[in-house]
């Protein structure tokens, strides 16, 4: 069996975010895998376990840099690595054409692994798209796979403690949420047996992709500035509490 | 508008704060301005408070062990006054000093003997006993992840260990300054927050106040700089006093990261605080059953000298606003994960990034200056957290001595200890000195 | 030329949700005809609500009945009407179950979408989001069929604009879906525990809160508010509340929308934490604290006397709405 996870390089979440020109950040802060990837990978390292002879295959699009986000999945247990090199920054729908593509020319997945979202990016959707690309079922916030006779079972979670239990068939797409698994992390003994572990890296114009038709694209980033003005909040415990109720719906619109 | 103080005390951290505490005991009417909001909230918080006693010379094995004696004493130390926070605890954890290449452990055992410290030296096997998840071979020289030969297997073990059952660490640093505040108010002292200090005004060659961002002038015939990492460019407002020193100091930038413990191994109680220059790490324990490893500065990591001021602002991009570096984290960790080989090392970086106040040769600066009346607690270095209460002591009596007439640089004030019998001439941390060439010249003192 | 623009309520055991009204007046745009896609059934009732809200027809998709909660198989649904109706871009809500659907429409469409939209401009295709954990705002111009939006709820302030609606059956036509089948949809037992590091909400305590007993307190007040109860480093060191909850340098580092403080006075290490959370609400008798000079709002008071009033309230406008 081939397990793929798709991984990415993403800014570490502690990172101080400063704007360049409007339109990227200064990426002289630290990256790291997106944590959500963090759990995609357990999991699969997970059914590799009870499937001898399965092999788990960290695939990444990123700057070459990325090959060190790659060295970490592999410390977390994953056999081998294929970056897709790229200076740009591509969208969902690039992105999944890409890793569709580097994983058809590997082989043919059982599974495809993926967070449920990237933390900088948070778009949601590449795991989607990668399943509507291959024709696969795709699920999202996964918290549970069971592999039952040959089908993915999984529960998806949604607020309030709701789960919706799905039945795929394989191949299929998971999306690792939090509560998926603990993320085992690696020991400098995991580095270091997996620092000899094969990367395969190349262009992404390798692929020969088409240009998808539709795109999204960052036109401006704005910091958001948080300059605090305290306002006080006064009353019985009872009236405070009434007017906090109000800023959370209002102001806040959380409630 | 001026005020009237016989001191002010710059910075209310956990030197400052005792400072202020002893000289109110002694009648000084007493004010500590710090420019930020509470007691111990600048570099004290980020101190991993750890006491133990080895350093490199005498005095300083004598200092560290008086200081524990304060520390195992800390509610008749605080007079049993109320801190409405509640008290900083010392937890005893024992102290282990593995014997290897990067310590003049040899040194320590001498000075250990000196002073009368309470030791035992241990065997390998013994050292496995108790610290059941560490692999003891020796990793030396200590090198960082990038070098290939970071990951050379070992080929032989280490000496031992030498284990002080008298060590361990305060469980709050920023609680323990605060403690000593509200002792030094229960005294009398007053202390001022969210009070930057911009200027030492003199008069007639004689220190005459302070005067604060907001241009608030406090006045006071002795002023005593306990700045912290800030120390340095409070020395240079005060007129001479900068250039008056042999001995300076600057403001570096250090790493403290936090690792979950091995599972099935209770780190926060059944470990020790480890001091590994095997491997250039020094750990403790910290609540969440995770290693606090802390760096003990090999000469192949690079320093990283920063304006406090700026670091403190969170400017200047990678590794500034209390973000640790990626690099350092997989060189400090990747560095105990070799003693410790279960460690778990999570890829997302978690811990301390904050500064050191530096001398040039790592022992910190206890003394007057050449500006009568302008006194220093500075260059504490990352090794000063556990004498604090000494130092206190030490301070206010150096200052009321100078100030009834000694002429230390001349006649170098000898300071008694209170717990351990032993003298301790002031001398040796005067700003005079010249660089002191049997320092660690790293964190250790 | 009149744009057909499709918008997705989201309807609850109550019908339309606050937040589905805010979502139809942002997709109300110049020129522009709405289309609700319903998916859960329809009525003059609520037709009457969408129509208040500026909709013109309210499409009714008729499921084959047990396929009615199965996600491909609404995807596909609202792709079919999409089609039918000549919509050119659609609007839902980014909530869980947003997520869980409109991904499924772009994919299959192939269109491009954007989630967590706090604001779109349907003449110039650009949408308003967040990035980098909310610390950055980003405009995204959208090109291609269709787009789509899963706006953030609540991001728009509901505007009535009523206008004459009709209803339309759309019968969705049979969709088989083989590659995916909903076993069940259920609770998973008592509350849902939301991580720290995804909360919405997270209710904080710290010394002012005394003891562990207390945190009870939170904790049932975060069941009523959907929130995670987290912990400044005082209190796990007192051993009230597991590490796991701690906030702060040395613990989660989490960017909720809004941080409510609870006797935690707000060293620099705490901040470290949280200080990039949308709206800091600060409660504390001390008001020296460091955190009631850097937060949004404070309250001199004390934390376990607000915290139970809170509980009672939220409870009260649970039942109500």
């Amino acid at each position: 069996m081939k397990l793929f996870v798709c991984v990415k390089h993403v800014p570490d979440s502690a990172a101080h975010i400063a704007i360049i020109d409007h339109i990227r950040i200064d990426e002289n802060i630290s990256f790291l895998l997106n944590p959500y990837d963090e759990h995609a990978l357990t999991e699969a390292v997970r059914i590799r376990e009870m499937n001898p002879g399965s092999e788990v295959i960290a695939v990444c699009l990123g700057k070459a840099d990325a090959e060190k986000t790659l060295r970490s999945a592999m410390a977390m247990g994953a056999d081998r690595g294929i970056l897709i090199k790229t200076d740009k920054r591509h969208d969902s729908i690039e992105t999944a054409l890409a890793l569709k593509t580097a994983i058809e020319q590997d082989g043919s997945p059982a599974l495809i692994f993926t967070g449920k979202e990237s933390i900088d990016d948070q778009g949601m959707q590449t795991l989607f798209r990668l399943g509507a690309l291959f024709d696969f079922p795709a699920a999202t916030n996964v918290v549970r796979l069971d592999i039952v006779s040959g089908k993915a079972v999984t529960d998806t979670e949604f607020s309030g403690g709701v789960v919706s239990t799905y039945e795929m068939s394989l191949p299929c797409v998971i999306g690792a949420g939090k509560r998926l698994n603990t993320p085992k992390y690696p020991t400098v003994r995991d580095v270091m047996r997996s620092r000899k572990s094969p990367i395969q890296a190349f262009e992404f114009s390798d692929l020969n992709m088409e240009t998808p038709k539709a795109r999204m694209e960052v036109i401006e980033l704005i910091p958001y500035i948080q300059k605090r003005q305290p306002k006080e909040i006064t009353g019985s415990p009872s009236e405070i509490a009434q007017k906090i109720v109000e800023i959370l719906k209002n102001e806040a619109k959380v409630l | 508008m001026t005020r009237k103080y016989d001191a002010i005390i710059i910075g209310a951290g956990v030197i400052g704060a005792p400072i202020a505490y002893e000289l109110s005991k002694m009648g000084y009417k007493t004010l500590t301005v710090d420019k930020l909001a509470d007691a111990g909230e600048g570099s004290t918080a980020g101190s991993c408070a750890i006491v133990r006693a080895h350093y490199s010379t005498a005095d300083g094995v004598a200092m560290a062990y008086e200081g524990f004696k304060y520390w195992l004493d800390w509610e008749n130390y605080l007079d049993h006054v109320k801190d409405e926070k509640g008290l900083a605890r010392y937890m005893n954890t024992g102290s282990l000093l593995l014997k290897s290449q990067g310590h003049d452990w040899k040194k320590v055992k001498k000075n250990y003997n000196e002073i009368g410290v309470k030791y035992k030296e241990l065997t390998v096997e013994e050292i496995k006993t108790m610290v059941p998840v560490a692999d003891l071979h020796e990793f030396w020289p200590v090198r960082r992840p990038e070098d290939p030969t970071f990951y050379d297997e070992p080929t032989k073990m280490l000496e031992g260990a030498i284990f002080c059952p008298e060590g361990g660490y305060v469980n709050d640093p920023t609680l323990s300054a605060h403690n000593i505040m509200r002792a030094a108010e229960a005294k009398g002292a007053t202390f001022m927050f969210n009070a930057e200090v911009v200027d030492i005004r003199t008069k007639d060659g004689r220190t005459a106040g302070i005067t604060l961002k907001d241009g608030t002038q406090i006045d006071a015939p002795i002023v005593v700089n306990v700045g912290g990492p800030h120390s340095f460019k409070i020395n240079k407002m005060a007129p001479g006093v900068w250039e008056g020193c042999n001995i300076k100091t600057k403001s570096l930038r250090h790493e403290v990261m936090y690792c979950p413990s091995p599972d099935g191994y209770d780190y926060l109680n059944d470990g020790y605080h480890m001091s590994d220059g095997d491997v250039g790490c020094y750990v403790r324990p910290e609540v969440g059953n995770t290693f606090l490893i802390g760096s003990e500065d090999p000469a192949c990591d690079p320093k990283e000298w920063v304006d406090p001021d700026d670091f403190y602002a969170g400017k200047g991009g990678l590794g500034r606003d209390n973000v640790l570096t990626e690099a350092q984290w997989q060189a400090q960790c990747f560095r105990f994960g070799k003693r410790v080989p279960d460690l778990p090392v999570p890829n997302q970086p978690k811990g301390v990034v904050d500064l050191y106040d530096c001398s040039d040769d790592w022992i910190p600066v206890y003394d007057k200056s050449d500006l009568p009346g302008f006194y220093m607690a500075v260059g504490t270095s990352g090794n000063q957290y556990k004498n604090a209460p000494v130092v206190g002591r030490m301070m206010a009596e150096l200052i009321d001595a100078c100030e009834k007439g000694l002429d230390h640089d001349k006649e170098p004030f000898q300071y008694k200890f209170k717990y351990i019998t032993r003298s301790t001439n002031v001398g040796f941390f005067s700003r005079k000195r010249q660089i002191n060439r049997n320092s660690s010249f790293s964190v250790n003192g | 030329m009149t744009k057909h623009v499709g918008v997705i309520p989201e309807l609850d055991g109550r019908g339309l949700k606050e937040a589905d009204m805010g979502m139809i007046t942002l997709a109300r745009q110049k020129d522009t005809h709405l289309f609700a896609l319903v998916l859960d059934g329809s009525d003059e009732t609520l037709k009457e609500k969408l129509s208040s809200y500026g909709v013109s027809t309210l499409v009714d998709i008729r499921l084959a009945g047990d396929l009615q909660h199965n996600p491909e198989v609404r995807a596909k649904a609202v792709i079919g009407a999409v089609k039918k109706f000549g919509i050119s871009a659609v609007f839902g809500l980014s909530t869980a179950r947003g997520k869980d659907l409109l991904p499924r429409i772009a994919a299959l469409l192939e269109s491009p979408l954007v989630m967590d939209c706090f604001n779109v401009d349907l003449e110039a295709n650009i949408a308003e989001t967040s990035r980098y954990s909310g610390k950055t705002l980003a405009k995204i111009k959208v090109t291609g069929p269709v787009p789509i939006f899963g706006i953030r709820p609540n991001a728009k302030e509901p505007v009535r604009e009523p206008v004459s609606a009709k209803i339309i059956q759309f019968d969705a036509g049979a969709i088989a879906s083989t590659q995916l089948r909903v076993v069940k949809t259920g609770e998973t037992g008592k509350g849902s525990k939301i991580s720290l590091a995804e909360a919405e909400i997270i209710i904080s305590g710290g010394r002012g809160m005394k003891n562990g007993e207390n945190f009870t307190q939170l904790f049932q007040c975060a069941e009523k508010l959907n929130a995670a109860v987290g912990a400044s480093r005082v209190a796990v060191d007192s051993g009230w509340v597991p590490y796991a909850l701690q906030v702060g340098q040395t613990g989660e580092k989490v960017s909720p929308k809004v941080y409510i403080a609870c006797g935690i006075s707000g060293s620099i290490q705490h901040f470290a934490g949280m200080k990039t959370s949308g709206m800091v609400i600060a409660i504390n008798l001390d008001t020296a604290a460091p955190i009631m000079s850097n937060c949004d709002y404070y309250a001199v008071a004390d934390a376990l006397e607000v915290v139970p009033e809170l509980t009672k309230l939220l409870e009260k406008s649970a039942c109500v709405t």
